[in-house]
């Protein structure tokens, strides 16, 4: 297997508190990961970090080998790692559509573009619609974003986020907030377009029964280290994550 | 509750462009049966409509509040007067105004664009106040507070090829007139590109557009400079038709003027700033008459239509009176439905 992303001694502190704590952590291609742990375990600060969010007070990260710890949220989007927010982070005044040919437009190199109408552009509105039509968006198209039931617009964010053609997508709790039925069909869709677009996806959730059914590896965090890693039976019988679950049935 | 328009019946989707056609030809005909007074004002109805709309692509297309849009209106202004002054060649005091605007929008851009929200509105706030030190400090170069004089109206020619008079009113507003058509035709085309949608996301989510592999600074400095260029040609063109400049032009005053007419409109419409232009100059004139305290009053009618109509007068229109009308000018900003018939 091919190692994407791999920190070394990553840390941030927040004051006296470091969220994140000298994480080493390598993520490997087609292995869905989740990364799990309690409140407050570092789990979205450590995102924040690899994405480019904010910069780590000290430590290194590496895609695919080259050294992007400086490296803004930009340029580490064109090289291929992409995100969903914990708190809902789309373009509420857009239409549907357009939230995602925005990201599809700046993958064609096109945003500069300052005359040509949108819809010059045919293979960006084909991926557009490729991309809708796969998360079932596709009949709201013409909403304005900021219109649809919650469920919907976490489903827009995912599909904001492959639309940047990541090979590595994080995806910061994708279920939280949506009913049982609307959960699994977030599921299906993330386990169809891990294939399907060849997207490594990374998780965090709070949800053990998505977590267990979903991932092919866990992390588990927990004060800002990672204190387990391995696949969910692993880390069904650990002790350690047990104790931290306070003796939650895993 | 979700708004959903019914697709307009066929005799409705051609309506706005005849409209568009028939205010085309009633702005071609100005001079001919509305006098002198008319005409003058038409010209100054389109440079500020120009300037608003610069403004707005700050405002309700990137989501920035600058207050120093008249630095560059006024930039634009004094670089034309002085080549005119030296070189009687309108279309070279024009390029010159709208360049030197450009310029001036590159450097200051480069530091405004760093900060945002407050920030930003404060920045440019206090370069806008700068410029306007130069303009009135300055004698030697500007004039002073007593400006620059005796600009001439100077023919639109290019040596050898044609040469047209601009001292009779008419021919100048024509040349207004269709520059300004021009520039607003391509500033609809900007607004509606995937340039255009670029800025709207930074608008919306400055988090979210970095992950579409955006850079938010690059593109939010490409903005200022075009709202710069757009503010400079606006500019560039009152000296040949006041035959002076002054330095209130480059006062924040001026710049609040600019918010006055967005707001008055409808900063989320693409055509709010121009009818917000066309508004201000209405009620200021009608004002002006009564008192000199005009502003005073102004300031009341804008705060009762922006309370009254929120989003704008032009958003009013569009969605609760003529719906139908969004399909050709309710594009490019919050509230557009439908993309497509």
């Amino acid at each position: 297997m091919s190692e994407l992303l791999r920190t070394e001694g990553l840390r941030k502190c927040f004051g006296d508190l470091a969220a994140v704590d000298g994480v080493n952590l390598n993520l490997e291609a087609d292995v869905l990961t989740s990364i799990i742990g309690p409140n407050g375990a570092g789990k979205t600060t450590l995102i924040n970090l690899l994405t480019g969010n904010i910069s780590p007070d000290s430590g290194k990260v590496f895609f695919k080998g080259v050294d992007i710890t400086k490296m803004p949220t930009d340029k580490r989007v064109k090289r291929g790692i992409c995100r969903s927010f914990q708190i809902m982070n789309i373009f509420p005044r857009l239409t549907v559509f357009k939230n995602v040919q925005l990201p599809v437009l700046s993958v064609l190199n096109k945003s500069l573009k300052p005359f040509s109408r949108l819809d010059d552009h045919r293979d960006a509105v084909a991926e557009v619609e490729r991309i809708l039509k796969e998360v079932g968006l596709w009949e709201k198209k013409d909403l304005l974003a900021g219109e649809l039931s919650h469920g919907d617009q976490r489903l827009l964010e995912i599909s904001m986020a492959i639309a940047a053609k990541p090979e590595l997508c994080f995806l910061d709790e994708p279920s939280s907030g949506m009913n049982p039925v609307e959960r699994v069909k977030v599921l299906e869709l993330i386990k169809s377009l891990s294939t399907e677009r060849e997207v490594t996806f990374t998780i965090v959730e709070h949800d053990m029964d998505v977590v267990f059914s979903l991932s092919e590896r866990i992390i588990v965090m927990n004060r800002g280290k990672i204190i387990a890693d391995g696949e969910p039976a692993q880390i069904r019988e650990n002790k350690e994550v047990r104790d931290v679950y306070l003796g939650e049935e895993l | 509750m979700k708004r959903r328009y019914f697709p307009p019946r066929l005799k409705y989707k051609h309506i706005p462009t005849i409209l568009l056609a028939l205010l085309i030809v009633l702005l071609l005909l100005i001079p001919q049966f509305a006098g002198k007074y008319v005409t003058y004002m038409t010209m100054h109805i389109l440079l500020f409509s120009l300037f608003a709309l610069s403004f707005n692509l700050l405002l309700g297309y990137t989501g920035l509040l600058s207050f120093g849009q008249a630095s560059f209106y006024a930039v634009g202004a004094y670089a034309c007067a002085k080549i005119l002054l030296v070189v009687p060649s309108l279309l070279l005091g024009v390029i010159g105004g709208v360049l030197f605007a450009g310029i001036i929008a590159v450097i200051l851009g480069f530091l405004c664009v760093r900060h945002t929200a407050i920030y930003f509105a404060m920045l440019t706030l206090c370069f806008g106040m700068m410029i306007f030190s130069i303009a009135m400090k300055w004698r030697a170069f500007t004039g002073g507070d007593d400006g620059l004089v005796g600009i001439p109206r100077a023919p639109l020619e290019i040596p050898g090829i044609f040469s047209l008079d601009m001292s009779p009113m008419e021919n100048y507003y024509y040349f207004v007139l269709i520059v300004s058509l021009i520039a607003i035709f391509i500033f609809y085309r900007i607004v509606n590109s995937p340039l255009g949608l670029t800025l709207q996301g930074i608008r919306d989510s400055e988090s979210r557009i970095a992950f579409a592999g955006i850079s938010v600074r690059n593109y939010r400095l490409i903005g200022f400079i075009i709202a710069g260029l757009y503010a400079g040609l606006a500019g560039a063109m009152l000296p040949p038709l006041e035959n002076t400049v002054t330095p209130p032009i480059a006062h924040w005053s001026h710049s609040a003027q600019a918010v006055l007419a967005s707001l008055l409109g409808g900063i989320h419409t693409f055509a709010g700033p121009i009818v917000g232009a066309l508004l201000f100059y209405v009620i200021k004139d009608i004002i002006v008459r009564f008192t000199e305290y005009w502003l005073i009053f102004l300031g009341i009618i804008v705060l009762v239509l922006v309370l009254g109509l929120r989003g704008g007068v032009v958003s009013v229109f569009q969605d609760r009176l003529f719906p139908w009308l969004r399909l050709r000018f309710g594009e490019g900003g919050a509230n557009e439905r439908i993309t497509k018939d």
